[in-house]
């Protein structure tokens, strides 16, 4: 466009920007009063033209319309990159020293920052759980955060109606979500898209509200305390339970409180690679090629006569397993949980992950994971605006990019002639 | 059981469900015609009450006295703002991804639902705001052994809703805006051949809900007096669980599903237990997408292969 | 299947943790002060924070704590037990504070405090009345206020002998503090040989109670107690005296704030609320100097500001006593002494409660101040 209407655009948008952000951040409510900051949406307005009126410019430009040509493309494209498969001898090396490293990165850090990397984990669970059931089946779940809550609480009442143990409650609480899992997946077999995703989110929040309410039964908002989990018996604490050995009396350590924070994390690292190789597997399975093709075009998925029920339930069970998996070591690193770590926010969270990470793509989403725990822990600065930088981070990432950073690979298995 | 407390729930829940229906017929223009929820819908019906606070209070210190014309103005300025709002929010997050994957809209809705939750906790302070009682009085009537009583603000919503349902229903089926946008709803490539200009009308519709939670916002501010950045959330999916209720796509039955809903939410918390009226709001939602979709007045939905 | 991508975040979260480990200059004392500074209850938060900040600075004024200056630490919680967790830890590991005080709401207290006790550090809340704070035998946690298991007590014995309610609606909103304060005077009332009409949760953030009002109304109740914060009673007295429910709303410390009226909807609407706080510290003659400090800077010091002053210097008195900022000593001094403080004298019992603090009945007025009911 012209210069001239590409400054009237731009001035435009500039009034655009005026009038939105004018009453809200110009006019603070102050008791019955408001006060007035016009600085604020002025120079908001500011930004605005002049951001507007450099893409204007830009995008007059040679090379701007050829970016701007190959940004049409990328969003229009379908983008699942298939690629040649057996390039695997030098990717193995990588992995194992990336398993190293993240083995030995604990013994590094201080307390804060292992718990910092525990939580990432977890997330990185959450994500791969939630990948299943988004990314690789297709099936908007919302409401992700009920399994999350049912691992966790299901060892925190576990440990306090049944005497659970951790290394009993990962087993218990991987059943128990599945089945929670397939319960929900049962009633919205024959959904679609949007109504699954507000049918989940239902869900999600009636888990939550009755974790809240039932105060008999799950401490309702005091919450549920729970153990930490112990290394054969011994615990990870200063003194030890009447009966048993502490870790650091047995091997003769001076206490200290890394301990339990190391072993933990070792744990959950251990777990979380046994998920990923599982995840990836299962990929490569009917079942995983069964889930994609679900989430591509499920008419054609039955009319080639794959059960579509058994399909959707079993992505929902084995989403809901790692999840509550998710939730048990939350807990047990927590040392407490409440409903107030269960809201629709966290499913939103979660759903970021996968997103952003790339629908379907493990690596994305650990990447992702790891990038949205850490991120906000080194911007604490910032914390204020944590959540807003999130929000338009979701948006930005839709309209760039709705396949995700990394988009798909799927391997390809060619003939040898 | 007491006639009159029986007829008191009944008109709490009639107050509650108006609301109701006044942000559900956002949700259920825009999923008319593109078939989308549009999640951030909560959140504008959030961002009107506190532009009602905000524009009562300056015009207020601009010296206007009189209480019908500073109510009158303040509602006709939230309504156009909220309406900005609304066209905003399409134009940015949802026209660009026409067309793009299915669960694209989803993320960008919740994305946006959470940059306006936070951008109004930033600018304007996490705390409760409120304004100050200005309609008093109310109307009694006797029934049985106590009285029924609606207030006069509460009289303002009901008919505020009605005569906005009925404009809307004006709108939409005497005027030739109204008539592209059915046609859009009905078949968008067909009515873009036919020269409607489908994104001016999209853009329109997203307005027009928004306008319409405007109103909400307005009456809601006025009847309770209290709001913090956090009243979308909830109140969202509940607007929700009208539309779809009522059957989505369908205008009267938005209205129907909110007071439905408002009335059995009033009528639960009477008659049961105010600990799991959301419970029970969900729960209605959720049962309600498993065996009816279609809701009360909708048709149900075709699926062409 | 992590590919070099992942390796670099590794590393990168390596080099900020060995970035983020603390940098601690020597002759300094650092103290954190956790609580909401953002979010509904952000004007409690603020009051814990203003209360320490300016205790700081006349401690610094005077020199000290023997010769090192005080340093505060801000942590937000936003009144959640998951924020709170993480905020202690950080105070604890990244900051490496010496003393926290914190936090207000008790369901932010419960989680934050077993972490302050198993790092050895003072955790003293001005604020948290919920009993369970203190019986959980953690020798290092300690609170400058009272407890609900008073507060309650002294509600139903307003509710019972000076209001003589018959029929008393006890409503909570399912929180730890509110139902915790509902339930100690739902069982005080029972002692004293009455029994709620009806005992219901409300749910916080909402704004519309009138089915529940309407309900009270059909029960014909003649007192409601309310456990929990203004953002809920607000519009619940608003709707109650709307709805022609003119009977008394009396409720605990969650209410003390200003913002109670602009919730409420104007000081019309505040007569008949009662609520049981401590003796106003503002009255206090050793405070008197304080209370102007603060109204010279144009804030006044409403509800917790003065315990949040007073925590300070207790702190502050075990230090210097002490000698060290080692926690076991400091904790056992405070067990064992008296602090003078901006609201008089304090001193401990072995719990970590304080020694006589006791209860008095504030009631709202029509120009949206409170006072002590005679």
């Amino acid at each position: 466009m012209t210069g001239r209407d590409g400054f009237l655009d731009a001035a435009r948008w500039g009034l655009l920007a005026l009038l939105v952000f004018g009453p809200i951040t110009g006019l603070v409510l102050d008791g019955y009063q408001v006060v007035v900051h016009w600085q604020q949406p002025v120079w908001l307005a500011a930004l605005v033209f002049g951001g507007r009126l450099l893409l204007n410019g830009l995008l007059a430009t040679g090379p701007g319309q050829r970016l701007a040509r190959r940004l049409a493309r990328g969003r229009a494209g379908g983008s699942v990159l298939v690629v040649a498969g057996g390039r695997g001898h030098g990717r193995i090396w990588i992995l194992i020293l990336l398993a190293l490293l993240s083995l030995a990165l604990p013994f590094a850090l201080s307390k804060y920052w292992i718990n910092v990397a525990t939580l990432a984990l977890i997330y990185v669970l959450l994500g791969l759980g939630l990948n299943i059931v988004v990314g690789l089946a297709g099936l908007l779940d919302l409401g992700f955060v009920a399994f999350y809550a049912v691992g966790a609480y299901g060892y925190a009442l576990g440990h306090q109606y049944l005497d659970l143990g951790f290394w009993q409650a990962i087993p218990f609480c991987a059943f128990l979500a599945a089945c929670f899992g397939a319960v929900l997946g049962f009633p919205v077999l024959r959904m679609h898209g949007d109504y699954l995703a507000i049918v989940t989110l239902g869900f999600g929040e009636i888990i939550r509200l009755i974790l809240n309410n039932w105060v008999e039964f799950t401490g309702g908002p005091n919450g549920v305390r729970v153990p930490h989990p112990s290394l054969f018996g011994l615990d990870f604490a200063r003194r030890a339970k009447e009966g048993g050995a502490t870790f650091h009396g047995y091997f003769d350590l001076p206490y200290s409180a890394d301990h339990r924070v190391i072993f933990i994390y070792l744990v959950l690292l251990l777990m979380v690679m046994a998920m990923v190789h599982v995840v990836v597997r299962l990929r490569r399975m009917p079942i995983g090629r069964a889930w994609e093709a679900l989430r591509e075009d499920e008419i054609a998925c039955r009319s080639l006569g794959i059960n579509h029920v058994g399909i959707k339930l079993s992505a929902f069970a084995m989403g809901a397993t790692v999840g509550g998996v998710g939730g048990v070591f939350f807990a047990a690193s927590q040392g407490f949980v409440s409903p107030a770590s269960f809201t629709f926010f966290e499913s939103a969270l979660i759903l970021a992950v996968v997103v952003l990470g790339g629908l379907g793509s493990t690596v994305g989403v650990i990447i992702a994971a790891l990038v949205l725990t850490i991120l906000p822990e080194v911007l604490r600065e910032f914390a204020d605006y944590r959540i807003l930088v999130f929000g338009l981070a979701m948006v930005l990432m839709m309209v760039w990019r709705p396949r995700g950073l990394l988009g798909l690979r799927r391997q390809a298995y060619g003939v040898d002639p | 059981m007491d006639l009159h407390i029986i007829g008191q729930q009944a008109v709490n829940g009639l107050i509650l469900g108006s609301i109701y229906g006044l942000i559900a017929v956002g949700y259920t223009m825009v999923y008319g015609i593109i078939g989308m929820i549009n999640f951030a819908h909560g959140e504008i019906y959030m961002v009107s009450a506190y532009l009602t606070a905000i524009f009562l209070a300056l015009l207020t210190a601009f010296g206007l006295q009189s209480l019908p014309v500073v109510l009158f103005l303040t509602l006709l300025l939230t309504m156009a703002f909220t309406a900005l709002y609304g066209w905003t929010v399409e134009r940015l997050a949802y026209r660009p991804l026409r067309g793009s994957t299915r669960l694209a809209p989803w993320i960008s809705a919740i994305g946006i639902s959470l940059v306006l939750q936070n951008y109004v906790r930033i600018s304007q302070g996490a705390r409760n705001q409120g304004i100050p009682v200005l309609l008093e009085g109310k109307f009694r009537l006797q029934a049985a052994a106590g009285t029924v009583q609606i207030t006069h603000v509460q009289v303002v919503i009901v008919l505020v809703a009605l005569a906005s349902m009925a404009v809307l229903t004006w709108i939409m089926h005497h005027t030739s805006l109204g008539r592209c946008c059915r046609a859009t709803q009905q078949d968008r490539r067909m009515a873009e051949l036919l020269g409607v200009d489908s994104g001016r009308i999209i853009a329109t519709v997203f307005a027009l809900g928004a306008a319409m939670a405007g109103v909400a916002g307005v009456l809601v501010t006025l009847n309770y007096g209290s709001f913090d950045f956090y009243i979308g959330f909830v109140t969202g999916i509940k607007a929700f669980t009208a539309a779809v209720l009522g059957g989505i796509g369908s205008l009267p039955g938005a209205m129907l599903g909110g007071v439905v809903l408002g009335l059995a939410e009033s009528l639960f918390s009477g008659f049961v237990n105010t600990d799991y009226k959301d419970v029970f709001a969900f729960a209605i939602l959720v049962l309600v997408l498993i065996w009816r979709p279609s809701g009360l007045l909708g048709r149900p939905e075709v699926e062409k292969v | 299947m992590k590919r070099w991508h992942g390796g670099l975040t590794l590393l990168l979260a390596l080099a900020m943790g060995m970035a983020g480990t603390s940098r601690a200059w020597a002759g300094e004392i650092r103290i954190g002060v956790a609580g909401p500074m953002s979010g509904s209850s952000a004007a409690f938060g603020e009051q814990l924070w203003r209360g320490a900040q300016l205790a700081a600075k006349d401690i610094n004024a005077q020199g000290g704590i023997n010769g090192n200056q005080i340093r505060l630490i801000q942590g937000d919680d936003v009144c959640e037990p998951k924020q709170a967790l993480a905020v202690a830890n950080r105070l604890v590991d990244s900051d490496r504070v010496q003393a926290v005080i914190g936090h207000f709401c008790s369901s932010s207290t419960m989680p934050a405090t077993e972490v302050y006790d198993e790092a050895g550090i003072l955790g003293i809340t001005p604020a948290s009345t919920n009993p369970k704070v203190t019986e959980r035998g953690l020798q290092y946690i300690f609170r400058t206020c009272g407890r609900d298991d008073q507060q309650g007590v002294a509600g139903a014995e307003f509710v019972v002998k000076r209001l003589k309610a018959q029929r008393v609606a006890v409503i909570h909103d399912k929180d730890t503090y509110g139902q915790g304060l509902a339930d100690a005077m739902k069982a005080h009332l029972r002692t004293l040989g009455g029994k709620e009409v009806i005992y219901e949760g409300l749910t916080r953030g909402e704004k519309d109670f009138n089915a529940l009002v309407t309900k009270l109304k059909g029960l014909r109740v003649d007192a409601v107690y309310f456990g929990g914060l203004h953002g809920e009673a607000g519009p619940l007295v608003r709707q109650m005296r709307e709805q022609g429910l003119d009977a008394p709303l009396i409720a605990g410390d969650g209410i003390v704030s200003e913002e109670f009226v602009v919730a409420a909807g104007g000081p019309r609407y505040v007569k008949g609320v009662y609520m049981t706080f401590g003796a106003d510290p503002r009255k206090i003659p050793e405070g008197k100097r304080v209370v102007d400090a603060f109204r010279a800077a144009g804030y006044e010091p409403e509800g917790y500001t003065l315990y949040s002053y007073a925590t300070l210097q207790a702190i502050a008195a075990a230090i210097k006593a002490t000698g060290s900022t080692e926690g076991t000593g400091l904790a056992q001094w405070l067990h064992d002494n008296e602090v003078q403080t901006v609201m008089g004298p304090k001193s401990w019992d072995a719990k970590g409660d304080l020694k006589g603090s006791s209860y008095v009945m504030y009631g709202w007025t029509e120009d949206g101040k409170y006072a002590e009911v005679q």
